[in-house]
Parts: C-alpha cells; sequence; structure tokens
C-alpha cells in the first residue's frame, strides 16, 4: 500500500514540474505559518476579545464569559478615557506626516544615488539606526530635549531663555520619539517605490514643458504614492501601538491608549477593562488600514 | 519649421568617451538618422540635444538658438522614448495634456488639441484610458501625440520601433515617415536598424565609436559608403584584397590577390603600392559563362549554391579569395552549380577602393 503510494505521488510529481506540487498543493507551503499565526495571533487576540466582554473582576486573568459591556461602558463615558482615543489618532498621524515629510527626500536621494558605494553607505546609515535598540535611541533623545539636556542647557547658558523650554513629557516629546523610531520603515518603503519610477517619465514630463518642481508635483510624487501611504501606515500602526515611547516621552504624561492599557493592567490588575482598551486600539489599527484603502484607490488614478 | 546645427559636441563619462566632436547640420523639415551599433553613443547626441545631458564641449543651435545652457523644459524640444514614458497616473488625455497644461493654454483650446491629436495618431475614443489599457503600439501613438501636441521645434526619437513586434514595427516605420512628412517637422531618429534608417530617412549620420563617421542620403550611404565601417556595418560587401597599382584621376588599376588587374573608380589620396580594399555589394555581381565586354570579370568557381526563394545566393572562389553572389530568382536566369567555371562581372563604377588603416 505505502509503496505504491508513494509510486503514484512519484509519477504525479513529475508531472507537476520542479516544485513537485500542484496548484491545490501548493497551500501545504503555508501551512506552518498558518499554525503560528493562529497559536500566537489569532487566539491571544480572541481572548483577548473574550476577556474584554467579562465583568470586571480585579486579579483574573483568563476569560469566564460572563457576557457584559461594563468595561466598554466606563470607557466611552469617562472623559479621561475616551479622549485618549483623540490624542493617540492625532499623535500616530502627526507622527505619520511628518516622518513622510523628513523621509522623503532621504528615501528619494538613496534611490537615485547610482554610485553602489554611496548607496550602500547611506542604505546602512538607515539600517544602523533600526538594529539599535528603541529604548537606547531615545534614552539618547531624553538626553537631548530633557530639561537640562543638551538643547535647555546650552540655550540658558547662551542666555537665549530664562527657563527650559517644554520639549519632553508632552505630546511633542511623543511625536519626537515616535518620529525618531519609525522613520527608518518610513524611508524603508518609499526608496523601493521611488526607485520603481523609470527616469524617462521624469524626463519626459521636463521635455514637455514641466520645471524640476511641475515634475516633481504632477509626476514623481502622485506616484510615489503608494510608498509615502503604505510608509505612512506603518507609521501611524507602530505610534499609536507604542508604550515604551509613550512612557519615556511622555513620562506618564501624555494618556494614549497603550499607556492606559498598561496602567489597568500592570498597576491594577484590571485585565478586563485593559482587554477593553486593548480592542478599541485594535479597532483603531484596522480602522486606519481601511482609511488607507480608501486613499490608495483615490490616487491611484485607476491603476487598479 | 527648425535648423538643428551641432557644432563639436562632446562627451565622456569619467573619462570614457561617448560622443566626441560630433558636426552636423540638419536641414529644416528633414528626417535624420543616428545610425551605429550598440554603445556608440547614438542615444548621449540625442540626450543632449533634448537637454538631459550636458556635453563637455560644443554647441546646440535650433534655428541659430544656442540652446546648451538651456534646461529641457526651455528647449521646445519633443521626444518619444523607447519605453514610451506615458505617465501611468494620467489617462492619454491627460497624458496628451501635460504639455498644454504646462505652458498654460487655455482649457477649452487643450480639449480642442487633445481631440485634434487623438485624431491624428488614430486613437480618437482611447481619452479615458490608462497606459495598461494600451497596446506596445498604442502607448507609441500616444508619446507621439503628446509631444506633437505641444508643437516642439524639433522631434527627436529614440529607437522607438525597438520594442514593438516585427509586423507591427514594418507598419509603424511608414506611419511615422508619412506623419512626419505631413507635419515637416524637422527629425533626429535614432536607431541601430540600419533597414529602419534607409527607408525612413532624408539623410544618415553612421556613428561608430563615438564618432560620426559618415554622412548622406540613404543612396549615398549604401552606394557610396566611403569608409570601411560604413561598409561593413550597412548592408553585405566584398572585401576584396588588392594592391594599388596605379592611381590617376580618372581610374585605379588595382592587382589582386593572384595577379590579375581590374579597375575600379577613382579616389584621392592612394598611392602606387598601397593595400587597399576592393568593395563589391554581393547584388552587383553578375555571372556568365563567358566575359562581357565593358564589364569587368574575375575567372571563379562556384563553391556553393544556396537557394533563398526569391535570391540565389553564391559562394564563389576567385582571384584567390571568396566571393559572394546574390541573383535574383527569375525566369530565364542560368543557374550553376558547384564547380562551374564561370565568370564574375560587375560595373566598375559599382565598386569603391578604400584604403586599410
Ligand atoms: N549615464 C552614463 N554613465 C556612464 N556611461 C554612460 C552613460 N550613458 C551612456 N554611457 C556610455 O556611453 C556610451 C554611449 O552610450 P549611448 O547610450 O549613447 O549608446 P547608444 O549608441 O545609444 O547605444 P544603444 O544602441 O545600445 O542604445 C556607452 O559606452 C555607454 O556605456
Ligand atoms: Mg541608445
Amino acid at each position: 500500500m505505502a509503496v505504491a503510494g508513494t509510486a503514484s505521488q512519484l509519477t504525479a510529481r513529475s508531472r507537476r514540474g520542479v516544485f513537485g506540487f500542484g496548484w491545490n498543493r501548493l497551500w501545504l507551503l503555508v501551512v506552518p505559518m498558518t499554525l503560528f499565526f493562529i497559536v500566537f495571533f489569532v487566539l491571544p487576540v480572541l481572548s483577548m476579545f473574550a476577556l474584554s466582554l467579562d465583568k470586571p473582576a480585579a486579579g483574573t486573568v483568563a476569560a469566564k464569559g460572563d457576557f457584559a459591556l461594563t468595561n466598554f461602558i466606563r470607557f466611552f463615558s469617562q472623559p479621561l478615557y475616551y479622549e485618549s482615543i483623540f490624542r493617540t489618532v492625532a499623535i500616530s498621524i502627526a507622527s505619520s506626516v511628518i516622518a513622510a515629510v523628513l523621509g522623503y527626500p532621504l528615501a528619494y536621494l538613496i534611490a537615485k544615488t547610482e554610485h553602489p558605494g554611496r548607496n550602500t553607505f547611506l542604505m546602512i546609515l538607515v539600517l544602523a539606526s533600526m538594529q539599535l535598540d528603541g529604548v537606547i535611541r531615545l534614552y539618547g533623545l531624553m538626553v537631548l530635549l530633557g530639561d537640562n539636556g543638551l538643547i535647555n542647557g546650552s540655550l540658558i547658558r547662551w542666555h537665549v531663555i530664562g527657563s527650559p523650554l517644554p520639549l519632553m513629557y508632552n505630546v511633542f516629546g511623543v511625536i519626537v520619539g515616535d518620529v525618531q523610531i519609525t522613520l527608518p520603515f518610513m524611508v524603508l518603503s518609499l526608496i523601493g517605490v521611488i526607485r520603481s519610477i523609470h527616469p524617462s517619465l521624469e524626463e519626459a514630463a521636463r521635455s514637455l514643458g514641466a520645471s524640476p518642481g511641475q515634475t516633481f508635483r504632477r509626476v514623481i510624487l502622485p506616484l510615489s504614492m503608494p510608498g509615502i501611504l503604505a510608509g505612512m501606515l506603518l507609521v501611524f500602526a507602530l505610534a499609536s501601538s507604542s508604550y515604551v515611547v509613550a512612557a519615556l516621552m511622555g513620562g506618564w504624561k501624555v494618556w494614549v491608549l497603550p499607556v492606559h492599557i498598561f496602567q489597568q493592567v500592570s498597576n491594577g490588575g484590571h485585565w478586563q477593562f485593559g482587554a477593553a482598551i486593548a480592542t478599541i486600539l485594535f479597532v483603531v489599527n484596522i480602522s486606519a488600514i481601511f482609511v488607507y484603502q480608501a486613499v490608495a484607490a483615490r490616487t491611484s488614478g485607476g491603476r487598479i | 519649421m527648425a535648423v538643428v546645427e551641432l557644432v563639436g559636441l562632446t562627451k565622456a563619462y569619467n573619462g570614457h568617451v561617448a560622443v566626441s566632436e560630433v558636426n552636423l547640420k540638419i536641414a529644416s523639415g528633414e528626417f535624420f538618422s543616428l545610425l551605429g551599433p550598440s554603445g556608440c553613443g547614438k542615444s548621449t547626441t540625442l540626450r543632449m540635444v533634448a537637454g538631459f545631458v550636458a556635453p563637455d564641449d560644443g554647441r546646440i543651435f535650433i534655428d541659430g538658438d544656442d540652446i546648451v545652457d538651456r534646461p529641457p523644459e526651455k528647449r521646445d524640444v519633443g521626444i518619444v522614448f523607447q519605453n514610451y514614458a506615458i505617465f501611468p497616473h494620467m489617462n492619454v488625455a491627460d497624458n496628451i495634456a501635460f504639455g498644454l497644461r504646462m505652458r498654460k493654454v487655455d482649457k477649452t483650446e487643450i480639449k480642442l488639441r487633445v481631440g485634434e491629436a487623438l485624431q491624428q495618431v488614430g486613437l480618437a475614443g482611447y481619452e479615458r484610458r490608462f497606459q495598461k489599457e494600451l497596446s506596445g503600439g498604442e502607448q507609441q501613438r500616444v508619446a507621439l501625440a503628446r509631444v506633437l501636441v505641444t508643437r516642439p521645434r524639433i522631434l527627436l526619437l529614440d529607437e522607438p520601433l525597438s520594442a514593438l513586434d516585427k509586423n507591427l514595427r514594418e507598419e509603424m516605420k511608414y506611419w511615422i515617415k508619412d506623419l512626419q512628412k505631413s507635419l515637416g517637422i524637422t527629425t533626429i531618429y535614432v536607431t541601430h536598424d540600419q533597414g529602419e534608417a534607409l527607408t525612413m530617412s532624408d539623410r544618415i549620420g553612421v556613428m561608430n565609436k563615438s564618432r560620426v563617421v559618415r554622412v548622406g542620403t540613404p543612396t549615398e550611404i549604401y552606394e557610396r559608403p566611403g569608409d570601411l565601417f560604413v561598409t561593413t556595418f550597412i548592408g553585405e560587401s566584398n572585401l576584396l584584397d588588392g594592391t594599388v597599382r596605379l592611381s590617376t584621376a580618372d581610374s585605379i588599376r588595382l592587382a589582386l590577390g593572384d595577379g590579375s588587374e581590374v579597375s575600379a573608380p577613382p579616389r584621392k589620396g592612394l598611392i602606387a603600392g598601397q593595400r587597399v580594399k576592393l568593395v563589391i555589394r554581393p547584388e552587383n555581381i553578375l555571372l556568365d559563362g563567358a566575359p562581357i565586354d565593358g564589364l569587368a570579370g574575375l575567372p571563379a568557381v562556384v563553391e556553393a549554391k544556396i537557394y533563398q526563394g526569391a535570391l540565389i545566393r553564391y559562394r564563389l572562389s576567385a582571384a584567390g579569395q571568396s566571393i559572394v553572389a546574390e541573383v535574383q530568382n527569375q525566369i530565364g536566369h542560368t543557374q550553376y552549380d558547384p564547380g562551374s567555371r564561370i565568370t564574375a562581372h560587375w560595373h566598375p563604377e559599382r565598386t569603391e577602393v578604400l584604403p586599410v588603416e
């Protein structure tokens, strides 16, 4: 039986070519990934949803299934909580816009650098900043932005200002931190797209009478939109869910959703309420994907 | 329309010379081709005229204006790229309107002219299509319409047919030529395809290794190449080794390998004893059983006969060298089998003597 099975499989395989899989068996390739995804993503997320629908019970971690909307009602009835949605979204949008504006010129420079050595050097610069741990990079920022950090210290010493500027432990500091952490992702997402714009498009625009600025606005920028939007979505997702940046750069003074979640779960053991806030954060991020899709469809100008 | 003049145009990339000392004068309304092998500097020359590449040296005049220092958008030069470069995020109408919008032409006129341009290239009704929805040939027409609608002073085309399949290429060749003629626009056409250059051009500039080596009408280039490179690059030629016996103002006497002598048209600068090549096109060789008066001739032996349908191709051995002859396969023409002893004839004025460098 087994031998016969192997033999028929072999002939079937030789008919199917190099990979040995027909289309109907190709899905076997994604089984490990799917299992991983189910165990380490779908199950935790589902249990989080379930937990968020339980009645609050301090210290209880497992979902009991006693369905109640208590946590959500509590969240949406107190400004302290629901206002943090807007704060989170505003900070994340600001970060993604700033990252796009700062990242685009660098990405353009790298994409247009043909000299292999110079190109590698610039790429290493971008990638190296990613390799350094986020917390370490944020401590670097704190040294720079703190009340007696480099900037405030120098300005006070030169008598430009009398008291330190509020550069940290506020929304500004969190945005700076978010941008700093996410900029490499933005740049990487842009480089690929800018490289894929054929140089002859730029030249065609120029010889049709467009100045360099017009060429950028009418040809390069619209064709970069897929990369800009993908990069912004990435930055949004990273910034909106980053507890570390909000905690270190916001110093527990900037109440975004991840800080609330951490406080509920770690400090109070309020797992159910924490899960409800996490669910809300999840919904915010999923909505961002829909917004991204809608904008992408509009800016693609019929290309999809 | 416009006269183009290139004077001493030179460009090197990191010490590697791409274009050197190119001097050309292209007449108003002329269809001028730059023909040459890959890497000879055709595109670089064209890109200098378009303004994408700054020459190291030399001047470019359009109707007497020196445009070398102008950016591409101030040159009023239309260019069609090999890949057509249709803007993928705009539909056909917006692509064609692009140049007019840059020139601040008013809306109603843009609409009118875009419509006319589409009509002209036979793409009426294609306004709302995007690049993805166009075939290669259609993209090319859009690219041409986009350029022509701005009424540029000159039109530059860089291998515009090379991305098309063979049949379409043939069709577009005549279509582009007709369009160019009807508009009377001065055109520089870059190609490495001699067939395109010969059929489309008023004049051809043959380039080799960064230089323009020969300029002339298709007939002149083909029948009087005047240069060994041009001879071998365009069409097929027999190059017979010979030595100059006598060079006068009226003719040249040559000794070929085995001592047989032939006459050839005169050429300046040749001296007795100089080693040269006698150039004869295969189709200019006439085969006959016996010598014919008034023609140059060499006794020859047929080595091979290759039947090609419309043509019959012979490989002959004559004067100790190998010669290729092509004869029209017409009724009444004698065919010779391998081993036949015949005479290979040609009109001396259809040959050329070129010095060996
Ligand atoms: N941007 C560039 N940087 C360096 N070298 C270049 C550049 N552009 C062209 N060259 C070199 O200059 C020479 C001429 O190039 P060009 O593109 O003008 O050739 P071409 O005649 O158009 O050839 P093809 O028929 O292959 O298109 C080539 O040797 C090429 O390698
Ligand atoms: Mg080229």
